[in-house]
């Protein structure tokens, strides 16, 4: 670090890196070590499920404030998102839709509500899970819907093509719908929190330490622009969050409704 | 269904997703294929030509599914 050198100071910055999302258990059960993750996942559930209990249960023909902001982002699943996707069949599927979209919103703030500040879904294993119960999902209605057989057979062999390319086509269908997509879906999620989290990481803790851990103008006005970077970076990485909800929330429909009505 | 509105947008929302994942589908597996050919005949040959056939193989299907009148 140059500006570290010319200052004078022996002290190394540590960058942030993956090591940083392995943290250690908060406390054990049974041997068994609970981490920050689990707790974040473990209170957003509680949170989720109290305030949409209370918000519904206290519904009233004008709704309140917290109703209306319920009432918004239901109607927006079911209104806007699922016709669109799925048509006017979509009504069964708005409340698991709903329900990964408010999970998976609240899951990913989390890693920038103060003193919280980590996005439980950057560990891999609850994008996944999400992935997987989607997965299965619009295979089951797929197969349900138009047969095992038929559900294959629409998926790998589209219909006006010569029966001489089928092997060529074939096997990418299969690859795009069952192995392709539940990995993006998982990857993508998980990959867009932990890289917003390690840039956040980044600004903020070297800003810190270009602030306090360093001599000299440069280092002060490095670090205060660092940390300025960081909360404008931190307000963007919320927007991403939120989007990254949506976008899973998305896909998940997208499959639903393309495995309700397949494509000619 | 096809007088319904809101299907055109509805197919070219799935097409622009679908798209992408199927010339994945096409690079990884012919591109696969490709590489295990050319490491077990050592021929560096087949790894150019199972990518460009995956790539070749997934436009052509997305036409097929989508661009299609």
């Amino acid at each position: 670090m140059p500006f570290v050198l010319a200052a004078g100071e022996t002290e190394e910055f540590e960058a942030p890196g993956p090591a940083d999302f392995e943290l250690p258990p908060v406390f054990e059960i049974f041997g068994f070590g609970v981490t920050k993750p689990m707790l974040i996942v473990v209170f957003a559930t509680l949170l989720i499920g109290l305030g949409l209990y209370v918000a519904a249960r206290r519904a009233t023909l004008v709704p309140g404030k917290g109703q209306f902001f319920v009432e918004g982002l239901h109607g927006f699943i079911r209104n806007s998102m699922v016709p669109d996707t799925i048509g006017r069949e979509g009504a069964k599927y708005v409340p698991y839709l709903f329900t990964v979209f408010v999970f998976l919103a609240v899951l990913n703030v989390s890693g920038i509500i103060p003193f919280v500040q980590f996005p439980a879904t950057s560990r891999i294993a609850y994008p996944l899970v999400l992935a997987v119960i989607s997965w299965i999902i619009f295979n089951y209605i797929g197969m349900k819907r138009q047969g095992v057989g038929g559900y294959f057979k629409n998926m790998m062999f589209p219909p006006g093509v010569p029966k001489a390319i089928y092997p060529l086509l074939a096997p990418l269908e299969f690859l795009s719908t069952v192995i392709i997509r539940p990995v993006t879906l998982t990857l993508r999620l998980t990959f867009n929190m932990f890289a917003g989290h390690l840039v956040l990481l980044l600004t903020i803790l070297g800003g810190e330490f270009l602030l306090l851990h360093t001599q000299g103008i440069v280092g002060i006005t490095a670090g205060s622009v660092s940390l300025l970077f960081g909360i404008v970076l931190t307000l963007f990485e919320g927007f991403i969050q939120l989007l990254q909800a949506y976008v899973f929330t998305l896909l998940s429909a997208i499959y639903i409704g393309g495995a309700l009505t397949h494509e000619h | 269904m096809s007088n319904d509105p809101s299907d055109e947008a509805r197919r070219e929302q799935n097409a622009a997703w679908h798209a992408v994942s199927l010339i994945m589908a096409g690079v990884l597996f012919w591109g696969g294929l490709g590489w295990l050919a050319a490491r077990w005949l050592d021929n560096q040959i087949f790894l150019p030509a199972g990518l460009l056939l995956g790539m070749g193989a997934a436009l052509y299907l997305v036409w097929v599914r989508y661009g299609r009148a």
